[in-house]
């Protein structure tokens, strides 16, 4: 990969970022989508759901490390599978990875049946794809900060009619 | 490993994203889980009975 590509990639990141922040309207949220395109679950821990975000980051961390296991610890090139090749972008954390292994094609690690190969790429997509979604979520995590709606007031009673009055002559 | 389908992988990775995306709509750990295996359940057997359909009208027909 160029550097042109990754200087568009990051402008990519920082205007989702920059439109995160007019959306919510907090620059906590802005921070918090941007960290979750750094790192899956690295949003959810900025947002004070620390749990939920160490539960997304294993959860991911375990399927890439497994699918980068079966790829021989290379990312995807754009010769194995252009669509595989841009959904493993959908975090920073594997374009830092796929910078510091190279990015060169990807090999089948040894003792591993050839017919692995293309799901063990699918799965460092969909890691890519679910970080996405991630940061999707981000954006809809409520503060633990954040006042809690006042409840709605009771409807007023409706209005009882006057008992009717016997008419006088 | 060389020897095991690699069909054994639907199994994982479907897991992952299904628990990924009920943990998005909910906070209970219960509820995640019971939701995810329950999608899981019928994925697979969505995937099974497609599979045999396949399966019947390559072989007879």
């Amino acid at each position: 990969m160029n550097t042109r590509k990754e200087i568009m990639i990051l402008a990519f990141a920082l205007a989702s970022a920059i439109a995160a922040a007019s959306i919510g309207g907090s620059w906590k949220r802005s921070l918090a989508f941007f960290a979750a395109w750094l790192l899956p679950g690295a949003g959810h821990v900025v947002m004070g759901k620390w749990k939920k975000g160490l539960f997304f980051f294993a959860l991911l961390g375990a399927a890439y490390a497994f699918g980068m296991h079966i790829a021989g610890w290379r990312p995807v090139s754009f010769d194995d599978n252009p669509f595989y090749f841009v959904g493993q972008y959908g975090s920073g954390a594997t374009l830092l990875v796929a910078k510091l292994r190279g990015a060169e094609k990807a090999v089948l690690s040894q003792g591993i049946h050839p017919s692995w190969f293309d799901p063990g790429l699918l799965y460092v997509c969909v890691v890519g794809l679910l970080n996405l979604v991630l940061m999707l979520n981000v954006l809809d995590v409520k503060t633990a900060s954040a006042p809690a709606p006042a409840p709605a007031a009771p409807p007023p009673p409706a209005a009882v009619p006057p008992p009717a009055t016997e008419k006088t002559a | 490993m060389s020897n095991i389908s690699y069909l054994v992988l639907f199994f994982p990775i479907v897991l992952v994203i299904l628990l990924v995306l009920e943990a998005c709509r909910s906070d209970d750990p219960k509820k995640i889980a019971k939701r995810a295996f329950a999608n899981f359940g019928v994925l697979t057997a969505v995937l099974v009975l497609g599979g045999a359909f396949v399966y019947v009208i390559n072989r007879w027909f």
